[in-house]
């Protein structure tokens, strides 16, 4: 017997399939106003959320927001950097595919437009998030997901950071030292709903 | 009962120890009360924190009724996915199968981020002593690697240092400014030295949160990032899970992610919530399904206890834990869960540990998945209490017992003690067969009983 006929011999009784699998039903209450839930819970997590009014001017914010650094990767065209750059990058532009009202995480899914490397490595990140684009809680987020063509993603709440020692708060363990996510007009591509139509 | 080879872990005799700096250990007590506090706050602020704990409990209830089942369903899965999924039944063979995959792919630098399983295994000094360099890149789990030392936490591993102490473990191992102990500057500096093993990994070794049986997916949970950074390198990745670490499904994840968190650190969401559902383009992913013990967990009594999810918080709510320091228990996992755990595993070893509980129950309270953490420390009391150790403390309960049974001998023992306490020498009152006034001062006796004061207060002057 190999290890896993073992191991499912050990189990013994355990191996039938559920009859049913009532999957426990969660009421969530909410948010009067998920857009601004997001903004508090992102600043909690030593994030920030900043307001884009025009789109046009995106990219202007982005460079004043991050005092002009020096080598930007810009992901919202698929790009191949080299390790080596993605080393030196002072700061990476990505996009998120939704935002979570109550603890401000943006769901991320490199794909293949960039390497997952370059989501740890950046010292900064902005992060492009249509203001829709955010659901109350992580039942809401689940049930978006799509896992069929996943490969690897990430919900990211704040920066890297820790508190290892003395319990003091560090930003910037080992990832992004700072995190901001750029709350973007309604783009009308979205298919999201946005929670006053939905009252 | 016991093994021959296991030595008796006296939680009492370690806990002293642990107290011998009260300084530090009053540091201890009221950093852990204070996490327990910020996950009180994270844990009211969900209105429905309740149900979701409640959901929890039932998830992996059900999912352990049939975990053989889901456990296939999920190798089926990730083989689809192209993970590559692998069975050990108990330390050994997890040990050999990682050693062996590292040494196929030429891998000789790993980088791990935070796993109890690799932990509770020994694969470390196991990979170690096959010229494989194994970093733990978790600053905490860092700090006590370079320190030679072991986590005293699960979530808080280096929870038992102060930061003067970081600052000297720096200073021989990274060289760094050993009279400057400010956190942001150590942090900068491991920061700096992890990175350079980062980039120069051959492979990565990760835990699992949890592993999905719909998807043959899996979840990384971590604050710092290092879970992501380590495996986006090398080409290499494997990660380790008990086989207790499955769930039905992603739709059972926002129950979870909302849970961890909060009760670990009163975080919402941890900062990294990586989901893995297949290798890089070009690499290898790895997953191992250890057992070591868990499948006869599963049948016995005790069973609820595999639904634990390792978040921490019944340690920094228990009285005894923060009093005590994780090492004092002797256990990879430490606090109330770890009791529990190692009484399953060793009950003659760890005869101490069920007893390092005031049976306050506050474990049960903060518990996301509302085990039953106090009874189950209750119960193997039982057991525990038949270790040669205890043998005095059995013969003195039996000795109270028996007066307890006899009315009139038990007044006529008070009668005399109260007359003989006060007259007695110290030295013979707190001796080496006095287990209960080791620590304590014994109470002054009353000048009269309760019965006495009550006859007298009834009139009666006859005893029945
Ligand atoms: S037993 Fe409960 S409280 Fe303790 S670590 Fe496990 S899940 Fe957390």
């Amino acid at each position: 017997m190999n290890a896993k006929q073992i191991i499912l011999s050990r189990l013994g009784g355990h191996r039938t399939p559920p009859a049913e699998y009532p999957r426990p039903a969660i009421r969530t209450r909410p948010f009067d106003d998920p857009v601004q839930a997001f903004i508090d819970a992102l600043r909690t997590a030593g994030g920030e959320a900043l307001f884009v009014e025009d789109t046009a001017s995106l990219d202007t914010e982005i460079i004043r927001a991050f005092d002009d650094p020096a080598n930007i990767i810009d992901t919202r065209t698929p790009v191949s950097p080299t390790l080596e750059t993605m080393e030196r990058c002072d700061l990476a532009i990505v996009e998120a595919a939704f935002g979570v009202a109550e603890n401000g995480a943006v769901w991320i899914d490199p794909a293949e437009r960039y390497p997952r490397a370059l989501l740890t490595l950046a010292r900064s990140l902005a992060i492009l998030l249509p203001c829709e684009a955010i659901v109350p809680t992580m039942h809401e987020a689940y049930e978006r997901l799509d896992f069929d063509e996943l490969a690897y993603g990430l919900f990211m709440a704040g920066p890297s950071k820790t508190a290892d020692i003395e319990q003091a708060l560090v930003l910037g363990a080992h990832g992004a030292m700072t995190l901001k996510v750029f709350l973007t007009p309604i783009s009308g591509q979205s298919d999201f709903i946005s929670p006053k139509e939905k009252q | 009962m016991r093994s021959e080879e296991s030595k008796f872990v006296d939680h009492f005799r370690n806990a002293e120890e642990f107290l011998k700096d009260p300084e530090q250990a009053r540091w201890h007590d009221r950093a852990l009360w204070f996490v327990r506090q910020k996950r009180d706050t994270a844990a009211a602020s969900v209105p429905e924190w309740e149900e979701l704990r409640r959901a929890a409990e039932t998830i992996k209830a059900h999912t352990l009724e049939h975990l053989g089942y889901y456990l296939e369903r999920f190798e089926e899965r990730a083989q689809a996915n192209g993970i590559e999924v692998l069975w050990a039944e108990d330390a050994a063979e997890f040990r050999r199968l990682v050693a062996e995959i590292l040494q196929r792919h030429g891998a000789s630098r790993v980088v791990k981020s935070k796993s109890m399983l690799t932990e509770e295994c020994g694969l470390n000094p196991h990979l170690e002593a096959r010229g494989i360099e194994v970093t733990d890149t978790d600053l905490g789990e860092r700090i006590v690697q370079l320190a030679g030392d072991r986590p005293s936490h699960i979530v808080l591993p280096a929870i038992h240092l102060r930061k003067e102490q970081v600052a000297e473990i720096f200073s021989s191992h990274l060289h760094t400014d050993p009279s400057n102990a400010d956190p942001s500057y150590l942090t900068r500096a491991a920061r700096e030295h992890l990175r350079r093993k980062f980039l120069e990994a051959d492979a990565a070794i990760t835990g699992v949160n949890f592993a999905l049986a719909e998807e043959g997916a899996f979840v990384v949970c971590t604050n710092e990032g290092n879970a992501d950074l380590g495996t986006a390198l090398p080409d290499l990745h494997i990660a380790c899970m008990g086989l207790e670490k499955l769930i039905p499904s992603a739709r059972d994840l926002g129950v979870f992610t909302r849970l961890l968190a909060r009760s670990a650190t009163g975080q919402a969401i941890t900062a990294y919530t990586s989901h893995f559902r297949r290798p890089k383009p070009g690499g290898k992913l790895y997953l191992i399904l250890v057992d070591d013990g868990r499948s006869a967990l599963l049948q016995s009594s005790r069973r609820e206890l595999l639904s634990c999810i390792r978040c921490g918080a019944c340690m920094n709510t228990c009285p005894v834990y923060r009093r005590s320091g994780g090492h004092s228990y002797g256990t990879v996992v430490p606090g109330p869960i770890g009791s529990a755990l190692a009484g399953t595993r060793d009950p003659g070893r760890y005869a101490s540990l069920p007893f390092a509980c005031s049976l306050c129950a506050s474990c049960d309270l903060v518990c996301p998945v509302r085990i039953d953490l106090h009874q189950h420390l209750l119960d193997e009391r039982q057991q525990t209490i038949r270790v040669p150790e205890y043998r005095g403390k059995v013969r003195g309960l039996k000795a109270a017992a028996f007066l307890l049974r006899h009315p009139r001998l038990y007044r006529q023992s008070i009668a005399a003690l109260r007359w003989l306490l006060p007259r007695l020498p110290r030295s013979l009152i707190y001796n080496r067969f006095n287990l209960w006034g080791r620590e304590r001062e014994m109470p002054s006796p009353a000048p009269r009983s309760f019965s006495e004061l009550y006859q007298a207060r009834q009139g009666a002057d006859n005893e029945r």
